[in-house]
């Protein structure tokens, strides 16, 4: 401690340019390299992006040819996610061939699992039932959660999220332990998972 | 330069784990599968490498003053680099490792040989030093993973090698990477002392 008390602050106006200068140039320089490597990278990034979304929409949505852009979210959309506990990240309408809409919906909504956020897919069609649930993204508990995420059956045999496809909103709030059966030791990953298909279902109520 | 002799400080004497004890948070938390331990132990490889050199090879223009600030800004720019090549080119691994790759920035094994290493030898000993360091740290999460996908999950690299009933699932908890890694030190130092004895 004492001797680092009278180490003796330089300030000596040049060094303290130097140092500065040094730091800058290297920032700089820094930077430039990943602008180079982010312009090589980006539109691949972006296509893999992009065809993982598609992939998991055709997966909820099977009859589906093609997607339309994300469609805008309004207040009332995202507030209605928000009231299931369930945060509403993007809608895609489902086209069939022609590029029309079939008034089919696929619904990215975030939910909180045991470790951390899980984004997943929900495919809500023009009755309001679900057409099918998958997970985007994840990071459950390998061996415990992450049943819950790759769709293991439930003790009543039917794949944890297969179970929600054919609910709809007058199956009233989807709860673990009513209506929904649970992966035994992962309750809590599959309480996450319903949270996010009743903020899908909320928010395809307001789509109409 | 002595490769045989910086490739066994770097696997075993000096072992950035086991010896050192440095990267714990990325030792416990990836090692849940053999993919995930290759996939972290290389990508650290590449980047202790690739900011080894370059920080020896920059360590004379160096203010001492600002040293711990240029280390970082080069190994997060590497760091980020890598994040953008994987998730271009090997999506799959990129997915499965998710944030621990950007938080190799905060891996004190590459700060740590930036500071005690490269910044005092030269570019050729540097580099040898990362690739061996690298070799340590993909060495010994290798273990883990062996011991807690075998034991823990039932299957290696994602084939099942126990039916799915008997295996402890807690292993691949955060609970069991500490309890792995401890017994793996413990082992470590052990063999350590006693080839120490028997000299």
């Amino acid at each position: 401690m004492s001797t680092k008390s009278k180490e003796k602050v330089q300030m000596d106006p040049a060094y303290i340019i130097k140092l500065t200068v040094t730091l800058f140039v290297t920032c700089v320089v820094v930077a430039a390299a990943l602008g180079g490597v982010n312009a090589i990278t980006e539109e691949t990034i972006d296509r893999i992006n992009w065809n993982k979304t598609v992939e998991a929409m055709k997966k909820v949505i099977p009859e589906a040819a093609d997607f339309s852009d994300p469609l805008e979210l309004s207040d009332t959309m995202t507030a209605a996610a928000a009231s299931m506990g369930g945060t509403l990240d993007s809608v895609y309408e489902a086209q069939d061939a022609n590029g029309e809409g079939i008034d089919c919906y696929a619904l990215k909504v975030v939910t909180s699992g045991s470790q951390g956020k899980i984004e997943m897919m929900v495919g809500v069609d023009a009755e309001g039932t679900v057409t099918g649930v998958s997970i985007v993204k994840n990071s459950e508990t390998s061996g415990i959660g992450s049943k819950v995420m790759t769709n293991m059956p439930t003790a009543a045999g039917i794949g944890v999220l297969s179970q929600f496809e054919g609910k709809s909103a007058a199956d009233g709030t989807l709860t673990v332990g009513a209506n929904v059966d649970a992966i035994s030791g992962a309750t809590v990953s599959t309480r996450g998972v319903t949270n996010g298909v009743n903020a899908a279902l909320a928010v395809a109520g307001v789509l109409g | 330069m002595n490769f045989g002799k910086q490739l066994k400080e770097g696997l075993i004497t000096q072992n950035p784990v086991l010896v050192q004890v440095l990267g714990m948070c990325s030792t416990m938390a990836i090692t849940t599968s053999i993919m995930n331990g290759l996939g972290m132990g290389v990508s650290v490889l590449i980047i202790l490498t690739a900011s080894n050199v370059v920080i020896s090879a920059i360590r004379k223009i160096v203010p001492d003053k600002i040293r711990i600030a240029m280390f970082i800004v080069v190994i997060a720019g590497f760091v980020t680099c890598v994040d953008l090549l994987f998730q271009a080119f090997v999506p799959a691994i990129a997915e499965s490792l998710g944030v621990f790759i950007p938080l190799i920035v905060v891996n004190c094994i590459i700060l740590g040989r930036a500071e005690s290493f490269s910044y005092k030898n030269g570019v050729g000993a540097s580099f040898v030093d990362g690739i061996c360091q690298g070799l340590g740290y993909t060495a010994v999460l290798l273990v883990m993973c062996f011991i807690r996908e075998l034991l823990g999950a039932g299957t290696l690299a994602g084939f099942r090698i126990i039916p799915e009933q008997f295996p402890v699932g807690i292993l691949t908890l955060p609970v069991g990477g500490f309890l792995v890694l401890g017994c793996l030190i413990a082992a470590m130092q052990w063999a350590l002392s006693k080839s120490k004895e028997g000299k």
